[in-house]
């Protein structure tokens, strides 16, 4: 067994230092813009905080959706990197921290929030039962403990792995993560729903659970995916993570950016052709002054750019293609649900501005301290796993 | 058997066959005459194939009238069946192309016979719009070509898309299976000792030799194919869904019909494959290569599309309560306590409720119960595409017209006439060309691949 040239002796180091300090510099920037936001203008802030939630739990969810996928796939090329999800995950953590705010300012961002409107509105008083503050907020507080629930329990399960390398807590995860399958489609759907689809209370879309699914995803394999590349190129993980690793990479990734385009393509087209008002509305808006720009931005940079820019075979396996394509998606991501929340914030025009640049370099400050707190105490790679072999001998 | 040692990886064959045993296993059905078993099944099929055509005929003497479609309900069975058998056409090139881009090595032991299912699906689904459009013959017209009466299709229209789609994807299916089935034929031809089977194999070989170049080639062939198939096969049921879809009716407007038409059209055709091969691994003795451990894997994917489905029927549900939109709300509670709940209870207990068993290992790997559920599947998918058509037309805006949808003779022996096509086909297809790849099973027989130095 030992003969193996790519036998993997892991010896836990320190991040790179100027990783750890580029995450407290971009946090700490991002805070002081948060705060004097708050004092600026405050429902545009606020606004721009539902933007930071959505995204920050793209990218938790996202990577606890990954963690799942692997178990229940019985994938083996990403074990060697599933820790990169592991450490991601726990931004979940603080969800409830930044959804808190949105409560300060429910009727500044929620319509239906305003009961004298709800009342002499004949479809927002037929939707009272779902929507109303305390049924959303028990929706949401479910939701986040869902996951941080199940975060937890296949996290720990994973690193008591690192000493025991009991298979048997495999066999738990994997059960688990078949539990938490249809857990998740539902909370993800609901909590995309409660918090993008009901800034427009009236409009209404059955897809809708599924595009924000589908952008989660992917934006969380594009973080996976550029911290696995820069830290392996310093040569974190082992010795030998080759094309064959790069490659299925950048081939899920090029695969979610059809998906998301997919996904996003159905739901425009079967509104557009039906030409329903009540439906139509929604893109309307989204076709309002400086909106246009935004929105056919929205197909070139979540479609076309990281479409050819994954598209040939050399470059799911570059490095290089890699960590910009991720970070190009990672920026396509936060553009689309920001192109999702806004217009409710300004109706005929909007450009973005310093506060939502802000909130931005919050969101990647946040999560990159997280990450570097989980890795400073965690290993950084799964060495107990039985399947960690296999996936570090992976060709494709 | 309840402990899988995840350290290593899970054999694709079971028993390390050599390379002649894999030759002799999969091409002995080509050798032998066919039995008798093989003669009292060909004659049911033919026979079923038979009623149909006769259906045909007097529909064509007579017209459509002998159908039981009535005035809210213009869409009847011609639509539900053709939905039905793209469906079951769909898993082919999912297994072949989608699971290939995905690197799952055990679809080897499946994909040949889910590639033919898809040729043989799509051919039957084909039949019903020509049938449908009442005359046939004229059916040349949805081609746009300029001609002498000016007569060009309406490019707005799904249903046109759909003479695009369906076509594309049955020629690009089609390739693709030939461009497989190329090195077994040259292994036919190789071991062929009539001279009739060796110049028809010689013929379809194409000059195989096996040489390492054609390998390289054949790969990059293979995998470009497998690149344009996978957008395909999600083209076609897409397009599908916007038939019912792009229109205002409450019921077939939802914004979530493509892709819970694809996953439901995954979850027919897996269920489809999964059938036919518990018959075909039992007759022909191919256990080990279609092994247990395969068909568990396709219980999980019947699992997980069925449960996919399950999720946008309660999405639509939900979406209509939410959408507070009254037509919409009539439709789904009309579907579930109307007239039609027969039809819908059907469909749920079916589709979502029975393959929640497949969440118990022991029925995953049962072969006569994961038989009888997927045989569930299939009547379930049968009837969501009922349940769609039907059940959104038969109560329409105006309650003064509202119908009652009653299948007649005509439509059910024509119905049975499409099974019994797909079915003849498929028994044709098990006695003539290998429906398993013999070059692919090579491929993931154990010691096949380079390792590092486990063995």
């Amino acid at each position: 067994m030992s003969d193996s040239p790519d036998v993997f002796n892991y010896t836990k180091k320190e991040l790179p230092s100027n990783f750890i300090k580029f995450g407290y510099a971009a946090f700490v920037v991002g805070l002081v813009l948060v705060v004097l936001s708050l004092f600026v203008d405050n429902v545009r802030s606020a606004f721009s905080g539902v933007m930071l939630l959505m995204f920050v739990a793209s990218i938790g969810v996202g990577s606890l959706f990954w963690i799942v996928a692997e178990y229940l796939s019985g994938a083996v090329w990403s074990t060697p990197f599933r820790r990169v999800a592991e450490f991601l995950g726990a931004v979940l953590l603080v969800l409830p921290i930044i959804a808190l705010p949105a409560y300060f300012n429910m009727h500044d961002i929620f319509h239906w929030t305003h009961e004298e409107v709800v009342k002499t509105d004949h479809y927002l008083s037929a939707k009272a039962p779902y929507l109303n503050v305390s049924f959303f907020t028990i929706r949401t507080i479910v939701f986040i403990a869902i996951w941080v629930l199940f975060y937890f329990l296949i996290t720990r399960n994973s690193k008591l792995q690192d000493s025991t390398k009991d298979q048997n807590l495999t066999r738990k995860n994997i059960k688990l993560s078949a539990v938490f399958v249809p857990l998740f489609a539902l909370s993800i759907t609901f909590f995309a729903i409660d918090w993008l689809m009901s800034l427009e209370p009236h409009w209404f879309s059955t897809i809708f659970g599924v595009y924000y699914f589908s952008g989660t995803v992917l934006a969380a394999l594009a973080a996976i995916t550029y911290i696995v590349v820069t830290l392996s190129e310093k040569g974190y993980f082992f010795q030998g993570v080759k094309e064959d690793h790069y490659y299925s990479f950048g081939a899920l990734l090029f695969g979610f950016v059809n998906f998301w385009a997919y996904i996003a393509f159905s739901q425009f087209l079967l509104i557009w052709y039906a030409n329903l008002p009540e439906e139509t509305i929604w893109y309307l808006q989204r076709w309002e002054g400086y909106w246009m720009y935004f929105s056919i931005g929205l197909i070139i940079i979540h479609f076309v750019v990281p479409y050819f820019g994954l598209l040939a075979q050399p470059s799911k396996m570059s490095p290089k293609r890699l960590k910009f394509m991720s970070l190009w998606i990672l920026f396509a991501h936060f553009y689309d649900v920001m192109w999702i929340t806004m217009p409710t914030y300004q109706e005929f025009g909007y450009i973005p501005g310093w506060i939502e640049l802000g909130y931005a370099i919050f969101a990647i400050g946040l999560i990159l301290v997280i990450f570097n707190w989980k890795a400073g105490k965690e290993n950084l790679v799964p060495i107990g796993d039985p399947k960690l072999k296999r996936g570090i001998n992976f060709r494709l | 058997m309840s402990s899988i040692d995840y350290t290593q990886e899970l054999p694709v064959v079971e028993g390390r066959p050599t390379l002649k045993e894999i030759n002799e296993l999969i091409a002995r059905p080509l050798d032998q005459k066919p039995d008798k078993k093989f003669y009292i099944a060909l004659s049911i099929t033919v026979s079923m194939l038979l009623i149909g055509a006769i259906a045909l005929g007097f529909t064509f003497y007579y017209g459509v009238g002998l159908w039981g479609n009535n005035n809210p309900v213009g869409w009847g069975f011609p639509i539900v069946n053709f939905v039905f058998w793209v469906g079951i056409g769909h898993a082919g090139t999912l297994i072949s192309a989608i699971l290939f881009l995905f690197r799952q090595r055990w679809r080897n032991g499946i994909a040949r016979f889910a590639e033919g299912m898809t040729i043989f699906a799509v051919m039957t689904a084909g039949l019903f719009p020509l049938i449908h459009v009442g005359r046939p013959w004229l059916a040349g017209y949805l081609i746009p070509y300029p001609n002498q009466h000016s007569l060009w299709v309406d490019f707005n229209s799904p249903l046109l898309w759909d003479v695009f789609a369906v076509s594309t994807y049955f020629t690009v299916s089609f390739i693709f299976w030939y461009v497989g089935l190329i090195p077994d034929f040259a292994s036919l031809r190789d071991r062929a000792t009539s001279k009739v089977k060796k110049i028809i194999y010689s013929i379809f070989s194409l000059g195989w030799r096996h040489s390492n170049r054609h390998w390289t080639h054949y790969e990059m062939v293979y995998l470009v194919l497998a690149g344009f198939a996978t957008p395909l096969v999600l083209s076609v049921h897409t397009i599908v869904s916007f038939d019912f879809a792009v229109s205002i009716l409450p019921g077939w407007h939802a914004t979530i019909f493509p892709p819970y038409f694809v996953a439901g059209a995954v979850f027919s055709g897996f269920a489809m494959v999964q059938n036919v091969l518990i018959f075909i691994r039992k007759i022909f003795n191919y256990e080990k290569i279609i092994t247990l451990d395969t068909l568990e894997r396709m219980n999980k994917i019947i699992l997980l599309t069925g449960s996919m489905v399950g999720y946008a029927y309660a999405m639509e549900f939900f979406t209509a309560w939410y959408s507070g939109v009254q037509p919409e709300q009539f439709t789904f509670i009309n579907r579930a306590f109307g007239p039609y709940a027969w039809a819908y209870w059907i469909m749920v207990s079916c589709n979502v409720l029975f393959p929640q068993l497949f969440w118990i290992r022991k029925i995953r790997r049962t072969i006569p119960v994961m038989f009888v559920i997927a045989v569930l599947v299939n009547v379930g998918m049968w009837f969501e595409r009922f349940v769609i058509t039907v059940t959104s037309l038969h109560r329409d805006f105006l309650p003064s017209s509202w119908a009652y949808f009653k299948p007649t003779i005509v439509d059910l022996a024509i119905l049975l006439g499409s099974f019994g096509f797909f079915f003849t086909w498929i028994l044709l297809f098990t006695k003539t060309l290998p429906v398993v790849s013999i070059a692919e099973i090579k491929a993931v027989n154990e010691g096949a691949q380079p390792s590092h130095g486990e063995h």
